[in-house]
């Protein structure tokens, strides 16, 4: 399946700081450049092996989320090239436009929903995605013992973090809530800790 | 359009392809991963690692203000700079004004589904330290990318 | 009698386009994101097996309380400083570990894909398929089941061919896995390849016991996967994997009479595409 579009270098250009373009960027990226599939399909395959991985640690939930996040972040690493080519985004100037992208590109076109951004940090360097519906939790009902302990979909923080990681963004990516386990709202907490520099070759200054 | 070569640089300032053609009249000549092409890639490298610095510092630092095209009498070098740190670059004759759609295609069409989704290869091809910082070697070898990179530029050597 | 005819099949075009509009009004992902998440899963097998063995040696050490809390504080500050192994680097290490490591992992694949397979069926059970009446489905239409709608819903394609000799052994052809799709290693290694590759077919291995178990073959099914040559007429696009895969699948029912036969799965016009309902 190709991800790239000869014209998806022409349509990014339009995408200047607006961010309601960035909507229809995204909008019109998912709905006629994108190869879809069924989300319970992915919603059950998902489960299978959030299951499996509870059952090969016998119910240790703390190495069941580190394994969801290194699943991702293996997964965001790669992802992110497909993104970039997708939609021929450059690099973001700042993090209030590097949420803007998160939510309405990426999430947008990978999954078909547009979190919320909020909570901004003063500083501007962290802020949270609210997920209003989530594909990989649809009709999930943790079991008791695993509703203090599982971040259910804690794969999407692997993959954030392995994608702004490619693009030179070092950041904390953690869930605060999930509906899952009782909360009000399923919120990921994204926290720049810093932008990483480019490499210069050997002998360079 | 005459095509002379391709190149692609990685995030470490590596060149992790290149590919060049010698004779116009002979598609499959040239030259695949070649040893011999270590200095020109380091001399393409460095050429437009200090055209990119320049125009970051004229450009305020404006990330988005990227090198496009380079032409000097004899030849254009086109460049595609992803937000990744991957740089693709294609030397065509001085004539091909505008190539972004052909490197994109090899960005999108032949990189992505060959090497970064090909969960058997790797995308980061330094395997240690001492491999960044343009101090590495390694390159795409898989034959989907390698037969990809021919069936489309092939056609484009000497048209 | 020719009237009723056209009658019955427009009545059937009809609920076949209003399956096909209730399919594309179904909540959609990208299938991309999917696609990873398979490919992700060996990787994923094969680091979990690593843990489980670090742990059992570490138990054989006895962990102070103090190396317990640590560890405890590294995993919830998991995303700090994190430093994963690359998919490609876990990879090769299922081509490096003994027999009893591989089987372990392959046994976990298989398990993942027993689970989808098992959930898949309901969900198209109860999707309204107008082709579909699973009452009185002999195993054959299981199978057919399988090679089309499952195949379709999963990797975007029809199994290409299907045998049987009609006393429970089936063979399921697939000349283009969609699972190993542009799948090469930066070396020119064909034989590595698939031996490496092997374990992803334990998925839809797991897939077609849990698919079958779902419908009531739940003892005595085996299946085995193997790498076959792809016959020319067949071959694909430049991504298409060198070689076609054929699942061999044993179910222990009563034996019936009847010779080897073939059935052809592949979808040639819109009469084979539909079952005698």
């Amino acid at each position: 399946m190709s991800a790239g579009s000869a014209n998806a270098a022409a349509s990014s250009v339009n995408v200047s700081s607006s961010t309601k373009s960035l909507r229809v960027f995204g909008d019109e990226i998912w709905k006629n450049k994108t190869a879809k599939i069924n989300a319970e399909l992915f919603t059950l395959t998902y489960g299978s092996i959030v299951s499996q991985l509870s059952t090969d640690f016998q119910r240790n939930f703390t190495k069941v989320n580190e394994k969801l996040f290194a699943m991702g972040y293996n997964i965001g690493t790669r992802l992110i090239e497909d993104f970039l080519a997708r939609t021929a985004l450059p690099r973001c100037e700042n993090m209030v436009k590097t949420s803007e992208v998160i939510s309405k590109c990426a999430f947008k076109i990978f999954l078909n929903i547009t979190p919320q951004v909020t909570n901004w940090a003063n500083n501007k360097e962290a802020f949270s995605l609210l997920l209003d519906e989530n594909p990989l939790s649809d009709f999930v009902e943790l079991p008791m013992d695993a509703v203090k302990e599982l971040w259910y979909s804690n794969i999407l923080c692997g993959v954030l973090k392995g994608a702004l990681e490619m693009v030179q963004l070092d950041c904390d990516v953690f869930f605060v809530n999930d509906v899952l386990r009782g909360d009000q709202s399923t919120e990921i907490r994204i926290k720049l800790n810093r932008v990483l520099k480019d490499e210069i070759p050997a002998g360079e200054d | 359009m005459a095509i002379y070569s391709f190149w692609i640089f990685d995030r470490h300032c590596n060149c992790i392809f290149d590919r060049e053609w010698t004779l116009k009249a002979k598609q499959s000549s040239g030259v695949v991963n070649s040893k011999q092409n270590e200095d020109t890639a380091k001399l393409l490298f460095g050429m437009i690692f200090s055209l990119k610095s320049i125009c970051r510092k004229l450009g305020n630092e404006d990330v988005s203000n990227e090198i496009r095209t380079i032409a000097t009498g004899k030849y254009r070098v086109h460049v595609l700079t992803t937000a990744s740190g991957l740089w693709l670059v294609l030397l065509t004759d001085v004539q091909q004004k505008n190539v972004s759609e052909v490197l994109h295609h090899l960005y999108g069409e032949i990189y992505v589904p060959s090497v970064a989704e090909n969960w058997l290869s790797p995308i980061d091809f330094a395997e240690k330290e001492e491999e960044k910082m343009g101090q590495g070697f390694r390159k795409i070898q898989n034959r989907y990318f390698l037969r990809a990179v021919e069936q489309y530029l092939s056609p484009m050597v000497s048209r | 009698m020719a009237t009723t005819e056209t009658k019955d099949l427009s009545e059937h075009q009809r609920l076949q386009l209003q399956f096909q509009l209730f399919q594309e009004s179904l909540p959609k992902v990208n299938d991309v994101v999917y696609r990873m998440l398979l490919k992700e899963m060996l990787p994923l097998a094969i680091a979990v097996d690593k843990s489980l063995s670090d742990d059992e040696k570490e138990d054989e050490n006895d962990k102070t309380e103090q190396e317990h809390r640590a560890a405890e504080e590294k995993l919830a500050n998991l995303s700090i400083g994190y430093k994963g192994t690359p998919s490609h680097v876990l990879i090769k290490e299922y081509a490096d570990s003994d027999e009893e490591r591989r089987l372990r992992i392959r046994t976990k694949m298989m398990k993942m894909g027993y689970q989808i397979g098992n959930q898949v069926s309901e969900l198209l059970i109860f999707s309204n398929n107008p082709n579909l009446n699973f009452r009185d489905m002999d195993l054959l239409s299981v199978m057919k089941f399988i090679c089309r709608d499952v195949w379709k819903q999963l990797f975007g394609k029809q199994i290409d061919n299907l045998k049987t000799n009609h006393r429970g052994t089936f063979y399921l052809f697939d000349y283009d896995l969609k699972l190993l799709e542009g799948m090469a290693l930066n070396e020119d290694a064909l034989e590595k390849e698939l031996s490496v590759l092997e374990p992803y077919l334990d998925i839809p291995c797991g897939i077609l016991q849990g698919v079958l178990a779902s419908l009531g073959y739940e003892n005595n099914v085996s299946c085995q996967a193997t790498f076959v040559d792809v016959p020319e007429s067949k071959a694909g696009g430049f991504r298409s994997f060198p070689k076609g895969v054929s699942f061999n699948v044993l179910v222990n029912v009563n034996p019936t009479a009847g010779g080897e036969k073939t059935v052809d799965a592949g979808a040639k016009g819109a009469g084979a595409q539909s079952f005698p309902v």
